[in-house]
């Protein structure tokens, strides 16, 4: 086969996969030294060692989205929508996050009944969550609270903090205009068009998901609002 | 919670070493006592063989070989994990082939990296949880006690949540399993009001297409596929349903769409091979039979119809000597299974007959003929049919008739394959003393069943019993036969009581019933009796402790 035959977006795809392999056993690794470290009351270490794995953590985000985006595409993603407990989902978001919160001392809260339930593609919604409590974790002041429960019809996950809100140009240009819009400034609007394509994929009759910013809140900060049909 | 983890066993299955290392020290914290790992697929299965693990942590990617969803299909299907093995598939990112798997090689949960040990914790214990509560259902259904387990799925959907989707899809494949159409239709139509679900719409098609009404059936398979086309479950019915139709070019159609989604489903290969070969497609038929075969080679899975199937394509593109190395082949690999060397025996002759080895083929024919006497009876009715045509060819006319007579005594109120008996006969040329033979021995059987309902209606339970309890020993697949001893012996049991004894017989002849056609009326009316009278049995008993 011709060097030029190769499709040059595979190629970036199976370096992508190559690449998330060594982050999780990069971040595997960080996750394990920082536990040993709090356990030894090494608090220095712990500090040193959250803003690493926060950014690990990051970059598998985007690599995940990444990948993800590229197999929607090409319509070999595993879409499974099921039914799921959606605090569990939820809980299981913020587990991932809890240590680079708990560094920063960040407050961490979840309101959602026990038995809620909906029906959605678990592993992209996780994905969408993450990236919202990515968001968050750097805007916010020392709150971030996730509130998820069946509003009109509709799933609602908002996702909302004590900082100091969006600015309204970002709320102009919201969500319609997913694309080249830097949803976090110095982004690449990656998360946001990631969220919104995902949110576009759950359907139920002829009503859609949909993903939005807004100010206010319990905290009064930004929240990122999720709606699944 | 933690609880449940502690002093379990786990097995770790990565390539990988930090990754293995990693899985380990999560579940040590968890408190699980007993730790193994294998780095490949070998190791894995000795592993599994040898020892009852209560997790399994399996990486699906294992490199070069057989993957995790390989390991997972040879453990399930060898009996070396059972229900109380929660078995976690691990991988980097979700791939189809990991979702596109046989549907009931399924894994009870996977997690994707990055994770950490809570998350992992979390899910375990998530799935004890689940187990926990679904156990006396499961129990329950290993015992054949479906109504039990139908009603115990109703108790929980009405006290709990948290489960409502696992149970409502368990309680509509209790349903299905007893033939009880109208109610599985409501339930599917229940879970469609709220919002359409794959599972749920199949399943509503399935109604339909057992109900014969073809056309909605394919209507709704349709549609499952135009919401969701990795589906691939309702490409299968839509297939079946399109074969049945007669629109064998569509059903053929269909099947390569599917197979090109997930070439690495044996059964399906297999199916779209038949109906290729039916079409005359037969290069695509040689290849599906040959995907089929290479899939499953090695596991435990592979069909012996996929031999045979592949056997006739070669025989009929002139390639009798390869079909017959390929039976060959068959013959090693199912040694223990007569049916299937039965299949090869038959088809082999015809093979040597197209080599112009008549010696040859005679000797194939006496082999057949030989298994078919080992098997007593118990050849399933296509099987046979098939050998009878062969014998028809041969010029053993009586041979063939014989056989066919077996099969209309096991099967004499079987109007689809009276019909498949009679076409043998009318190919033949002996149209009319096959219809005459088919009276007789219907007759035969009827006789001997309405002597039994004779002596039953007159309150002779016991003489009318001995009486289908003998003749069941030569037609032991006689649905009515069965069924009518099932009916005196809960009349008996009515009548005088009963004990485990008694009711496990019924169990059993119930469900060889079951087996033959779970749609049988008698079956479902005799399987609620059966269950009313346990049940009226416990309740005697819990009043004499009182």
């Amino acid at each position: 086969m011709d060097a030029e035959d190769v499709d040059f977006s595979d190629f970036i795809a199976s370096s992508i996969h190559d690449i998330k392999n060594s982050l999780n056993v990069q971040l595997g690794s960080l996750e394990m030294l920082a536990d040993r470290c709090r356990q030894s009351g090494d608090t220095a270490i712990v500090e040193r060692l959250a803003p690493m794995i926060y950014e690990a953590n990051r970059m598998n985000g985007n690599l995940i989205q990444i990948l993800s985006l590229y197999k929607l595409g090409k319509s070999i993603y595993p879409i499974d929508f099921s039914d799921q407990t959606v605090r569990e989902v939820i809980e299981e978001v913020l587990l991932q996050s809890q240590s680079i919160m708990d560094a920063k001392g960040i407050g961490l809260s979840l309101d959602c009944a026990d038995d809620c339930h909906w029906y959605f593609d678990r592993d992209l919604v996780a994905g969408v969550l993450i990236n919202a409590l990515n968001n968050a974790y750097h805007y916010t002041d020392d709150k971030i609270r996730v509130v998820a429960a069946i509003v009109g019809g509709f799933l609602e996950i908002r996702v909302e903090d004590n900082g100091a809100g969006y600015p309204e140009s970002f709320l102009q240009a919201n969500v319609s205009a997913a694309k080249g819009i830097s949803f976090v400034s110095g982004s690449t609007g990656l998360g946001f068009y990631f969220s919104s394509r995902v949110a576009g994929l759950h359907r139920n009759g002829d009503r859609r998901g949909s993903v939005h910013i807004e100010n206010g809140g319990a905290y009064g900060g930004g929240c990122f609002v999720l709606r699944l049909p | 919670m933690t609880n449940s983890l502690a002093n379990s066993s786990a097995l770790i299955i990565d390539d990988f070493h930090g990754m293995r290392t990693m899985l380990k020290d999560f579940v040590k914290a968890m408190g699980v006592k007993t730790i193994d790992s294998a780095a490949n697929a070998r190791d894995a299965i000795s592993a599994l063989r040898s020892k009852h693990y209560d997790i399994v942590l399996c990486d699906f990617n294992l490199g070069p070989g057989r993957n995790g969803l390989n390991i997972l299909e040879e453990a399930k299907v060898r009996k070396y994990i059972g229900y109380s093995t929660i078995w976690v598939m691990i991988t980097a990112e979700k791939s189809m082939a990991m979702f596109m798997g046989a549907a009931e090689i399924k894994p009870d949960d996977y997690l994707l990296k990055p994770f950490n040990g809570k998350m992992l914790e979390a899910r375990l214990n998530r799935q004890i949880e689940k187990r926990r509560s679904l156990r006396p259902i499961e129990d329950a259904v290993a015992a054949q006690n479906y109504l039990d387990a139908i009603s115990l799925c109703d108790e929980q959907l009405s006290r709990e949540s948290r489960n409502t989707q696992d149970l409502l899809r368990i309680k509509s494949e209790l349903l299905m399993t007893i033939g009880d159409l109208t109610a599985a239709r409501a339930l599917f139509e229940e879970v469609l009001a709220l919002r359409s679900v794959p599972w749920a719409k199949t399943g509503l098609g399935k109604t339909y297409f057992l109900d014969h009404d073809l056309p909605r059936a394919k209507e709704i398979f349709q549609e499952v596929l135009s919401e969701n086309r990795m589906y691939l479950e309702a490409a299968d019915w839509l297939a079946k349903t399109l074969e049945e139709l007669g629109d064998t070019v569509a059903a053929q159609q269909v099947l390569q769409n599917a197979t090109s989604l997930s070439p690495n489903t044996a059964a399906r290969q297999k199916t779209l091979g038949d109906i290729a070969f039916k079409n005359g497609a037969v290069d695509l038929a040689q290849e599906a039979y040959e995907a089929a075969i290479k899939h499953n080679e090695d596991s435990v899975l592979k069909n012996p119809d996929s031999y045979a199937g592949l056997a006739k394509v070669l025989i009929d593109k002139g390639a009798a000597g390869d079909a017959v190395k390929i039976l060959d082949n068959c013959r090693q690999q199912f040694k223990e299974e007569p049916e299937a060397l039965l299949q090869a025996a038959m088809i082999e002759s015809s093979a040597y007959q197209k080599l112009g080895q008549p010696e040859k083929a005679a000797l194939a024919v006496a082999e057949a003929e030989k298994l078919m006497a080992g098997m007593s009876g118990t050849a399933g009715a296509r099987i046979t049919i098939d050998m009878a045509k062969l014998q028809f060819q041969r010029g053993e006319k009586d041979k063939a008739m014989d056989l066919l007579g077996s099969v209309v005594k096991n099967n004499h109120e079987d109007a689809e394959i009276l019909k498949q008996v009679s076409a043998v006969f009318s190919q033949e040329k002996l149209g009319e003393a096959g219809a005459a033979m088919i009276n007789e021995l219907t007759q035969e059987v009827v006789n001997v069943n309405n002597q039994g309902v004779r002596l039953a209606s007159a309150g002779k339970f016991e003489e009318g019993s001995l009486l289908l309890r003998e003749a069941i020993k030569t037609l032991p697949n006689n649905a009515t036969l069965l069924t009518n001893l099932c009916g005196m012996l809960l009349g008996l049991m009515y009548k005088n009581g009963g004990g485990e004894q008694q009711t496990a017989e019924i169990r059993e002849l119930l469900e060889r019933v079951r087996k033959i056609n779970p749609f049988n009326a008698k079956y479902q009316e005799y399987l609620k009796s059966l269950d009313r009278f346990e049940s009226r049995q416990r309740g005697a008993v819990r009043a004499d402790r009182e």
